[in-house]
């Protein structure tokens, strides 16, 4: 039987940004639909919509004609609308039967049935009482992707789902994503990855700020023409005046950056080499996910990497702690605001004081000294202009806008010679934007460094001097801001080469 | 905020709502069986000083507590730090069996707190250099130091007047805690519960390393972020709980009991984690919630007497204080949802 499933006008609005504006799509049975775009293209929310998970401000979901009202995941399961996600829905040490037991309304024996007819049908094969702690990245997926099965859907939504895979787990899942669209499974895939759309998907729609920009068959495309439209003409309105000075001194200097990683969400970094000149605001591209928490987190000393060399004005500090790298008169502003650069339940002043280094005396033989540490907030918050005065303030009243500002004036007024930042207008109203952009600008004016690593590609062009991409943890080329374009850019984020 | 501070009384009243019903049910009556519980122990002077008698040890114990639960850090073997801290310090005691003089107390005090700290330090040491869970290790070695308790008191250290009881020689009177009162058991190791209680408040909100307990009790993301050294601090947040539990040690061992033998403490190591969370980890709060539980020991105690019932149910109350704590804290900010029956049988 076909499945006919239309996505009709839907919107939905948060609070200073309009994640799904007037959203149309129709999908049917037979083909792999690519949902393609950029972090904060819209993709999750539709998803989101699709499984249930939050309901429309707008707009209505028909499937086979049928309107379907879907205000909880439960009503989605009901629909035979399957959805595997990103991130596991496993429970770790129960196992692979229990957990596909759970929400089973049959007896076990005839599950157990199920299951293996579905296995064979397939191919998989999978111990079904080993814990599912013991499984792999790809077999857990498996396991979710049964789960699904085991309802009969009529609709498999795929989030990210090639994120955690191997190449080989990959092709495997290319295989069963075929199978199940020729049994006549609707297959939605999501993903930023412009290579798989290319060789799964037979029509791929594209999203951008919210919207659909453009949805066309893939046989008509090419890995330039999807990089175009994912990432756009963004032109920058207030884009810097470039360093052009290129005799200028290096500051700072990494060789041989490596990190390797157990964990299968957390991205290896293969050899990264890269210098920055007094002044200069060097950019790092990607979608998130493929190396930049990492990258971050050793550029601040977080991370400590045997036989990285990271020379900050003349001096080795790759064995350093972030405390020891601010000494040197380096700052960071993390992309967590809430859980990193700052604590919520914190007093503003009491934030304040996590940038403490000898010069600042806070701390004098090891006492606190509040009425330092408050008389230097104070002049953080007007400075940076955040809309409070109350320095006895816990952080959790600040919207995020103001948070930043804080955040960034408690780094900035050290003075820092080099700043590095994550994305770090993430979730903010253009206001805030603005004001972080200009702030961020004037540093350069003021000959200080900034290391930019943004998921926000029109940031990067407006801001940045040189900019590299990073791509599964490997780091592009340096390209100075003038030769790239936004094209260029979305074809190294999405995996491809440009030469 | 204020909730924070309220749930404990909310705990306290439903134990005692919980321990009257378990008195109903055992045929009592539940009144006058609180009342032997809760009131009469405490109803005349020695009862008093009993009372502090037994706060003494939970509330230091629970002061050193704090450091290490404030951060993230999660040290179950203050029990076992007490035992070796009461055995390094009564070793001392024992060396001066037959001396007087007022050095030989503070050495055994601090000989206690040195004993104690260096027994946290292994669950410390292990925790920030082999990655193991100190959970596990510091709660294991809490039955290594009983053992080494027990060999000693049976083996070297056994009195040899003692006619083979499981016991040493009585410290010499240099060795005792100064009573306070005639006829009072109360000693002068409350004053050393006092002091940490100061220190604690003035550690833990007045200088930089009371700042870094607090910010990686919150986020050990950010004081990874602002580059604390959590090292150091591991080591040494467990180095002051062992100490607070040592001390704590030695104060029964000079004080009530007068010499080292099996029995050194009713568990005060593992009751002292509920009064740390019943006072909210706060130096002030931990007084209050130390007078609290004390209080059924001692309330266990007269029940044992006069209603005939195992001094045990000491232990229902403060498991039950702790799992009313626990359910107050988790279900206080739950929206309580009735479901209909019929929109239950749609979902299956």
């Amino acid at each position: 039987m076909a499945t006919d499933l239309r996505i009709s006008n839907i919107s939905k609005i948060y609070p200073g940004c309009i994640a799904n504006d007037n959203v149309s799509l129709q999908f049917k049975s037979g083909k792999i639909y690519a949902l393609l775009g950029e972090n904060g293209a819209g993709k999750s929310t539709l998803v989101k919509i699709l499984s249930g998970v939050i309901s429309p401000d707008n707009g209505e979901v028909f499937l086979n004609e049928k309107n379907l009202k879907l205000s909880s995941p439960l009503d989605a399961k009901k629909n035979k609308i399957g959805m595997v996600f990103q991130h596991f829905n496993l429970f770790e040490t129960l196992s692979v039967f229990e957990n596909l037991s759970i929400d089973a309304t049959e007896d076990n024996k005839s599950l157990r049935v199920r299951i293996n007819e579905i296995f064979k049908k397939y191919n998989f094969s999978i111990d079904l009482d080993v814990p599912v702690l013991n499984l792999s990245a790809g077999q857990k997926q498996k396991v979710e992707i049964i789960r699904c099965l085991l309802r009969s859907p009529k609709v498999l939504i795929m989030d990210e789902p090639t994120s955690v895979l191997t190449e080989q787990e990959t092709e495997e899942l290319f295989i069963s994503l075929k199978k199940f669209c020729d049994e006549g499974i609707l297959i939605i895939y999501i993903t930023h990855k412009l290579k798989e759309v290319l060789s799964l998907c037979d029509e791929v729609a594209v999203m951008r700020k919210g919207k659909v920009v453009s949805v066309s068959q893939t046989q008509n495309e090419k890995v330039e023409t999807l990089a175009n439209k994912m990432v756009g003409q963004k032109l920058a309105k207030i884009k810097k005046k470039i360093n052009i000075s290129k005799n200028k001194d290096e500051i700072f200097k990494v060789k041989h950056l490596n990190f390797y990683s157990d964990d299968p969400f957390e991205t290896n970094l293969v050899n990264l080499n890269f210098s920055v000149k007094k002044g200069e605001c060097l950019g790092i591209a990607g979608i998130s996910g493929n190396g930049q928490n990492e990258l971050f987190q050793i550029l601040s000393g977080e991370i400590i990497t045997p036989n990285t060399s990271i020379i900050f004005r003349n001096k080795e500090i790759a064995k350093l702690n972030p405390k020891q790298r601010r000494e040197y008169l380096m700052a960071f502003s993390p992309e967590d605001r809430i859980s990193q650069a700052a604590v919520p339940e914190l007093k503003i002043y009491e934030n304040v004081a996590l940038n403490n280094f000898k010069a600042s005396n806070f701390f004098e033989k090891g006492l606190v000294n509040e009425r330092k540490i408050k008389d230097h907030s104070k002049k953080i918050l007007s400075d940076f202009s955040v809309n409070t005065d109350n320095v006895e303030l816990k952080s959790q009243f600040l919207s995020g806008g103001n948070l930043q500002k804080l955040i960034l004036g408690r780094e900035l007024i050290t003075a820092p010679e080099l700043l590095i930042c994550y994305n770090p207008t993430w979730g903010l109203d253009v206001g805030a934007i603005n004001y972080i952009h200009e702030t961020l600008i004037k540093i350069n004016d003021q000959e200080k460094s900034t290391i930019l690593i943004s998921t926000d590609t029109e940031e990067l062009l407006k801001l940045s001097d040189r900019i590299a991409v990073i791509y599964k943890g490997k780091l592009s080329k340096i390209m100075s801001s003038e030769e790239v374009t936004p094209e260029k850019l979305g074809v190294l984020m999405g995996g491809g080469s440009i030469d | 905020m204020a909730l924070y501070f309220f749930t404990p009384f909310i705990a306290i009243i439903l134990t005692i709502l919980g321990g009257g019903i378990i008195f109903y049910i055992l045929g009592f009556n539940p009144i006058e069986a609180l009342k032997f519980y809760f009131i009469t122990p405490i109803s005349n002077l020695y009862g008093l000083s009993e009372l502090l008698l037994k706060a003494t040890p939970l509330c230091l114990i629970a002061i050193g507590l704090s450091f290490c639960f404030k951060s993230n850090n999660w040290n179950i073997g203050a029990e076992g730090q007490l035992t070796f801290g009461a055995i390094v310090g009564g070793g001392v005691a024992l060396l001066f069996y037959n001396q007087e003089g007022f050095y030989i107390l503070p050495l055994v005090i601090l000989a206690g707190a040195i004993g104690g700290m260096i027994f946290a330090l292994i669950p410390a040491i292990l925790k920030t250099y082999f990655n193991t869970n100190e959970i596990l290790v510091s709660l294991m070695l809490v039955y290594v130091s009983k053992l080494i308790l027990d060999y000693l008191v049976v083996g070297p250290w056994s009195n040899p007047e003692g006619f083979n009881f499981p016991e040493t020689r009585q410290f010499s009177d240099s060795s005792r805690m100064p009573l306070l009162f005639e006829g009072l058991r109360i000693h002068a190791g409350i004053f050393l519960a006092l002091a940490a209680v100061m220190l604690s408040w003035f550690i833990l909100y007045k200088t930089y390393l009371g700042f870094q307990i607090k910010v990686s009790g919150l986020s050990l993301k950010t004081a990874k972020y602002a580059g604390f050294k959590g090292k150091t601090m591991i080591l040494v947040v467990f180095m002051i709980s062992g100490a607070c539990a040592g001390l704590a040690g030695v104060g029964e061992i000079t004080g009530p009991i007068g010499q080292l033998h099996r029995m050194i403490s009713p568990d005060y190591g593992f009751t002292a984690i509920i009064v740390a969370f019943l006072g909210r980890l706060n130096p002030f709060g931990i007084i209050f919630a130390s007078l609290v539980v004390a209080l059924t020991y001692l309330g266990a105690e007269t029940a044992q007497i006069f209603l005939q019932i195992p001094k045990y149910t000491g232990q229902v109350f403060q498991g039950m204080i702790l799992f009313f704590l626990l359910a107050s804290d988790y279900l206080l900010f739950f929206k309580v949802k009735i479901l209909s029956l019929k929109k239950n049988e749609l979902r299956h």
